[in-house]
């Protein structure tokens, strides 16, 4: 319960923070639009009888992309004022700063799949399903976000307190969030052809996001608090040049 | 005895092959349905299941290497990683090579091939983190293992979860005693190979952290003053 | 010489029974469908089994070379050490 209420108050202090220049969720929201766009303009042929195979897709890769853009974004207080270190150190719960995070990213991906939700079903006809089953849509989406907030969110924060590149950010969410997603994809067709499976696999999606969760809050304090190896990365690095 | 290890498991590795390849080609019946490709299945079933095995020794070895700060743990780790590397693109790519010759098409991305490529993926994505992480990556590359060694049972459930156009996993559990019997010395030849070439890796992988220490005393050495001469 | 009456039973002649030309065509069809896929899969198991050895032996290169490198640096570090 301490964790919880604590995770809660970093949360409240990031979105608060946000709130004041809105540079996260504008830029991420932005990119939803170009996304979605870019998918409309790519896929406005597509007949009526291959939407329901292609909407899915596109709104999980749509996800993914912007996922990736907000987890490589979510930490970037704590690292230009290398502020991480102090929260690690600080009389906090270290699994609450991991849902802290998590809670932040899920909310910033929910904004984004708002728009990407309607862009979908303004741009194709078979995309209406989530109009007219809203509950089932936001319930899908939620647990969707929320999967790949709870594995992204670990990787996120070990990039930031290694002063890691960037890029290896990409190079490992994708792998790991792909199985979620292939779970999400599968609801998302369900939901949109009406198959009675609908919440079999919602319930799926739902497991995989206790494993991610449970895995992602065990390995939080291993993967970020130890002493960083800098001599022998430094010694390696000097090796591999000779 | 320890030096000698990989080199009498290569050994046996190449005793027992012929063995293998003899009783797969001569002493086991063809299968009615799929015809004599069917044989690939013999060593392409068993570098699977090393592949998984694999990736859960990394896994538990990332975990290890978490919690003790094990060197030893680390380097079994990076070693089974691009072990499972070897024996992914083994199944990724004979895996296809059968579909093709069996249902004419070499991928037909149903749950099984997909999870095997994902697995192939995060592994692929640990030893880029290792190669070129910065330092302190080493923890984030064995919580990526560990979620990987995860992943393992969602590839064996993937195929009871959905309905796929690969072999269920009964395949293996109803073949007759002739074609199991062609199954177990592939499977050690396989496993007897990547234990050598882990053991191997293992080893290169200790001795490149022993000369990172000494470069790095070595330095300290250098930099340090040396004593002028009356003190003692 | 009278052609053979046909009416009259030819001891040099038996009746061929059961291979008119259509079975034969067919079965012929059938062997060289089978030989075909024979082939075929024999061509497949062998990229089968030549892939999955290339790859441990490209790997047992790359191991190799690794080794021979760390056997440079160690000497280097052993000529270091003892000048």
């Amino acid at each position: 319960m301490v964790a919880l209420r604590q995770a809660w108050l970093l949360a409240v202090n990031d979105l608060r923070q946000e709130a004041r220049d809105l540079e996260l969720v504008l830029t991420s929201t932005f990119f939803s639009l170009v996304v979605l766009i870019m998918l409309g303009m790519s896929f406005s042929a597509l007949g009526i009888s291959a939407q329901p195979l292609a909407v899915p897709g596109m709104l999980w890769l749509s996800v993914a992309f912007v996922g990736a853009l907000t987890l490589g974004r979510i930490f970037t207080r704590e690292r230009e004022f290398d502020t991480l270190r102090a929260l690690l150190v600080a009389p906090v719960e270290r699994v609450s700063i991991y849902l802290a995070k998590a809670f932040v990213t899920i909310v910033i991906l929910l904004g984004c799949c708002l728009i990407t939700v309607l862009g979908l079903t303004l741009l194709f006809p078979a995309a209406q399903p989530f109009a007219e089953r809203p509950l089932e849509t936001f319930a899908l989406v939620l647990m969707g976000c929320t999967a790949y907030a709870g594995v992204g969110t670990l990787f996120a924060a070990g990039l930031a307190s290694s002063s890691g590149k960037n890029v290896l950010l990409s190079v490992i969410l994708y792998p790991l969030t792909m199985p979620s997603l292939l779970f999400a994809l599968v609801a998302t067709r369900s939901l949109l052809e009406g198959h009675e499976s609908f919440l079999t696999y919602l319930g799926q999606l739902t497991a995989t996001n206790v494993i991610a969760f449970v895995v992602g809050a065990w390995l939080f304090e291993p993967v970020l608090v130890g002493v960083p190896q800098q001599r022998r990365g430094a010694a390696r690095a000097a090796r591999r040049r000779r | 005895m320890k030096k000698i290890l990989p080199l009498a498991f290569l050994g046996a590795a190449a005793l027992i092959f012929p063995v293998s390849v003899k009783t797969i080609f001569l002493d086991t019946p063809i299968e009615k349905q799929m015809g004599t490709v069917q044989k690939i299945f013999y060593f392409h079933v068993p570098l699977a299941w090393i592949m998984m095995l694999l990736a859960v020794v990394c896994g538990v070895a990332a975990g290890i290497q978490l919690r003790r700060d094990s060197k030893r743990a680390e380097a079994i780790s990076i070693a089974a990683a691009e072990l499972v590397l070897v024996t992914g693109l083994g199944v990724l790519i004979t895996g296809p090579i059968w579909g093709h010759a069996t249902w004419g098409k070499p991928w037909t991305w149903d749950a099984r091939q997909v999870s095997t490529g994902l697995l192939w993926l995060v592994f692929a994505a640990y030893v880029l983190v290792r190669h070129y992480g910065a330092a302190g990556s080493e923890r984030l590359a064995a919580g990526l293992a560990i979620f990987g060694a995860i992943d393992v049972p969602v590839i064996y459930y993937a195929v009871k979860v959905w309905k796929t156009t690969h072999p269920s996993n009964d395949v293996a559990g109803s073949l007759p005693s002739s074609m199991w019997a062609a199954l177990w010395p592939a499977l050690i030849a396989l496993l007897l190979t990547s234990l050598a070439l882990l053991i191997i890796r293992v080893r290169q992988e200790l001795t490149d952290v022993t000369l990172d220490e000494a470069w790095i005393a070595l330095d300290d050495a250098g930099a340090q003053p040396a004593p002028v001469s009356g003190d003692a | 010489m009278a052609a053979p009456d046909n009416n009259t039973p030819n001891d040099d002649y038996e009746p061929v029974e059961g291979l008119d030309q259509q079975t034969v065509a067919c079965v012929r069809a059938c062997e060289s469908e089978a030989a075909a896929k024979t082939a075929s899969d024999y061509e497949h198991i062998v990229w089968a089994y030549g892939v999955i050895w290339s790859l441990f032996a490209i790997y047992g290169v790359f191991l190799w070379r690794r080794a021979s490198r760390q056997a440079v640096e160690i000497a280097d570090l052993q000529q270091r050490l003892s000048s």
